[in-house]
């Protein structure tokens, strides 16, 4: 067994002078979700687009669950990509068997498996509409019930959540989470960090045609943590900056109930720092450590390059 | 490349054309149409004529006049007795049409001059009916000069216009009465309908292609087959509704036939056949081809001459002398492949743009030689065996129309395997560089692409 579905090692890709991939080395570990974050133009989509064979890399190759990608192994994938359509003046219905047929399904197979999910979903009364009828947000269910429902063992979801309302969102969110209980690796490309903090295990975040960072979520924003800690207390003064120790950032008196942020100096010892605060003449009512936004790391790192 | 997967790509591209109306509408009124052009311009020709248009008349020679002869279209009134200036001056208070001014007899020259004044522009069957009239009156004048008895007489009983029966000849000594008519009209036919075809269906697959880049469907299917699959189950789709369409047409002519021969027999037919050879032939003429034809008493006497009845079995000979099966066969196998070499190239037009409005100029350098194979083809049958029908039929891009147009006066084996064989090498070469190009444009948006952008394409690993 390999830890990784998609391993991809030192991909390159350049269209004509333009380098989109500069030896980007990536890991997707399996039956887990994972974030594949940049600005616009860095090279995620080319390299979705590479992983799915769609376009060829220069160099570099892609191990599928350790071993080089096949075509055979694109039916395991299910793409949902940035730019997506549907035919407008086919039937829904007709249109979703036909993608699931391309997947390599059978007729009844496909039948079976996308009455389900028009079920799940509630729109089995699309089946026999035309695409041109349906708004936006409908054609994306369609379009993520297309992307799904060959049961992919790596899903490719690129802004998944774009075109859907708040309700939906969180239709189209739980059911990620649901594949990814059933086993399946998710690779989501967005620009939503709220979401990629609530949903993504990993990430790895692409500037410029390179790999800037990659690893644990969690990990990273402890990595890109400034050792800031928010304190709640109740007193008349507000506490002070203590030179050496830490220095503080910011101060919110309400009626006595404060809200201040301190960042711990470098060289002392953390819990130090809280014994020499409890000493102090206030009461405290919570201390806690402030975990930068993955928002922040991702402008502090692509504005820093 | 996946079967399985080509199958699902050619059945939903066919069953999606096959099922629209405009499929259901060119296919059953097709031929309906088609029978239609055929005899519309005979009677476009028929309704618009001149009715009882009023044109004054002031003879000053005084032979003119008797030969001024009333009709549904003319009436000719006499002012000979007043003055030419008088009447000018009076044209708009008489309410005619036209007035005619006809100069004294000139005796040396044995001739008049005539002019004719209208406030609107003369119309071309005015100004010829006047011609035709004043000719006769001077040439029987002019014969009657030389004073030599019954000279008329002995000037009809001299025209000539004896019909020339064609007959083909093969070593075994067998001859056949044939019609030369039939042939230029079967080439015509044949030619037109395959440029259709081609030019129709190729376009289908072009704007297929356009359909799914401008509605973005593309990189959907492109992450389930790769673009290769796509592009030929997509044109394979769309040769299969055109060969559906075509044998739906055949089939649909032969029960139309069927069904008014009972009712106006078979020699009305192939009459009306000849009619439209002279039509056919007219318009040939309308290109520039052979004025000298034009003239209206030739038409005439062919059209008697083809109604004859020496001439309807030239037709039935030659109609039952055709070998169907070979003008069938080749016109499959040269549409098939003409059209997969046409089809292929405007795969890759349509993949490296978003409309169509952006096609026209990359368009160009593949229109360009189909026109040029439609124009060649319109006049093979004047010399099927010339240089240049020669050429057109061997060089690819446009044998396939020049080629059928000289199938039905017989081309030797040697010339069709070439030319059949140089159409497949050119469209298995062609085909290589659409789908390279086919493969980059279906994912390029944005800047509009040039000739420049598509050899880069093509150098792109």
């Amino acid at each position: 067994m390999n830890e990784y579905l998609i391993q991809c090692r030192d991909v390159c890709k350049s269209f004509g002078e333009k380098t989109a991939l500069d030896h980007v080395s990536v890991d997707i570990p399996k039956g887990k979700i994972f974030g594949l974050l940049g600005p616009n133009g860095a090279g995620k989509t080319t390299l979705i687009r590479i992983i799915n064979r769609i376009t060829i890399p220069n160099g570099g190759t892609i191990l599928f669950d350790g071993r080089p990608i096949t075509q055979d192994d694109v039916r395991k994938i299910g793409y949902l990509p940035e730019e997506r359509g549907l035919y407008r003046k086919m039937k829904v219905g007709e249109q979703a068997m036909y993608f699931a047929r391309l997947k390599g399904m059978s007729v009844r197979d496909a039948s079976e498996e996308l009455r389900k999910w028009f079920e799940k979903f509630g729109i089995q009364s699309w089946w026999g509409k035309r695409v041109e009828e349906l708004s936006k947000g409908m054609a994306q269910k369609v379009q993520f019930i297309a992307t799904v429902v060959h049961r992919p063992s790596l899903l490719i979801l690129d802004e998944p959540f774009s075109g859907f309302d708040p309700v939906n969102a969180q239709i189209i969110r739980d059911e990620i989470l649901k594949l990814k209980d059933n086993g399946a690796t998710i690779v989501l490309s967005t620009h939503n960090m709220e979401s990629v903090e609530e949903l993504c295990d990993n990430i790895a975040l692409i500037n410029n045609s390179h790999v800037v960072i990659s690893g644990g979520v969690d990990d990273i924003r402890r990595k890109y943590g400034n050792n800031h800690f928010e304190l709640t207390y109740t007193s008349q003064e507000p506490v002070a900056s203590v030179p050496g120790s830490y220095r503080v950032l910011s101060d919110k008196d309400d009626s006595g109930r404060h809200t201040a942020v301190i960042a711990i100096e470098d060289g002392p010892d953390r819990n130090a720092v809280l014994k020499s605060l409890v000493d102090m003449p206030i009461v405290i009512n919570s201390y806690r450590e402030l975990v930068p936004r993955m928002n922040d790391i991702f402008i502090k790192l692509v504005t820093e390059e | 490349m996946n079967l399985r997967t080509v199958n699902v790509i050619i059945s939903r591209e066919y069953l999606t054309k096959v099922r629209k109306k405009s499929f259901l509408l060119t296919t059953f009124l097709g031929p309906i149409f088609f029978a239609a052009l055929c005899i519309l311009p005979s009677l476009i020709m028929l309704m618009a004529e001149d009715r009882g248009k009023k044109i004054g008349v002031a003879d000053e020679s005084g032979i003119v006049m008797p030969y001024m002869a009333d009709s549904k279209q003319f009436d000719f009134i006499d002012f000979s007795d007043e003055p030419a200036d008088s009447l000018k001056d009076r044209y708009f208070d008489l309410g005619l049409d036209a007035l005619v001014l006809i100069s004294p007899l000139d005796t040396v020259k044995k001739s008049v001059s005539v002019s004719a004044y209208s406030q609107k522009p003369l119309s071309v069957d005015v100004k010829e009916a006047l011609g035709r009239n004043v000719n006769n009156a001077v040439e029987d004048y002019r014969l009657a000069s030389y004073d030599i008895k019954g000279l008329k007489q002995i000037l009809e009983d001299v025209k000539a216009d004896i019909p020339v029966s064609t007959y083909t000849m093969d070593d075994s000594g067998q001859e056949q009465i044939t019609s030369s008519e039939v042939y230029m009209i079967i080439s015509l036919v044949l030619s037109i309908v395959i440029y259709m075809f081609i030019a129709m269906f190729s376009a289908m697959v072009m704007q297929s292609v356009i359909e799914e880049k401008s509605s973005r469907v593309v990189e959907v299917l492109i992450s389930s087959v790769n673009s290769l699959e796509l592009m030929f189950g997509k044109i394979i789709g769309v040769a299969a509704v055109a060969l559906t369409q075509f044998f739906l047409w055949i089939i649909l002519t032969a029960v139309i036939v069927l069904a008014v021969s009972p009712f106006v027999g078979m020699d009305v037919l192939t009459a009306s056949a000849g009619m439209q050879g002279e039509q056919m032939d007219m318009m040939a003429e309308g290109f520039g081809v052979d004025p000298s034809m034009m003239d209206p008493s030739g038409m005439t006497a062919s059209i008697d001459a083809i109604s004859s009845d020496s001439q309807i079995s030239a037709i039935m000979s030659t109609l039952g002398s055709l070998n169907y099966v070979e003008i069938l066969l080749s016109f499959i196998i040269y549409f098939v492949l003409g059209y997969l070499l046409y089809a292929s190239l405007f795969a890759a037009i349509g993949s490296a743009v978003e409309n169509e409005a952006d096609t026209q100029q990359l368009q160009m350098p593949v229109t360009v030689p189909l026109l040029l194979a439609f124009f060649i083809a319109f006049y093979a049958f004047k010399a099927p065996d010339s240089q240049i029908v020669f050429w057109g039929s061997m060089i690819p891009f446009t044998s396939p129309i020049v080629m059928l147009a000289r199938i039905p006066f017989g081309v030797p084996v040697w010339e069709l395997l070439l030319s059949i064989g140089l159409l497949l090498v050119t469209f298995v070469a062609m085909a290589y560089i659409s789908a390279k190009i086919y493969r980059i444009g279906i994912l390029m948006y944005g800047k509009k692409t040039t000739f420049r952008d598509l050899y880069k394409w093509l150098k792109l690993k």
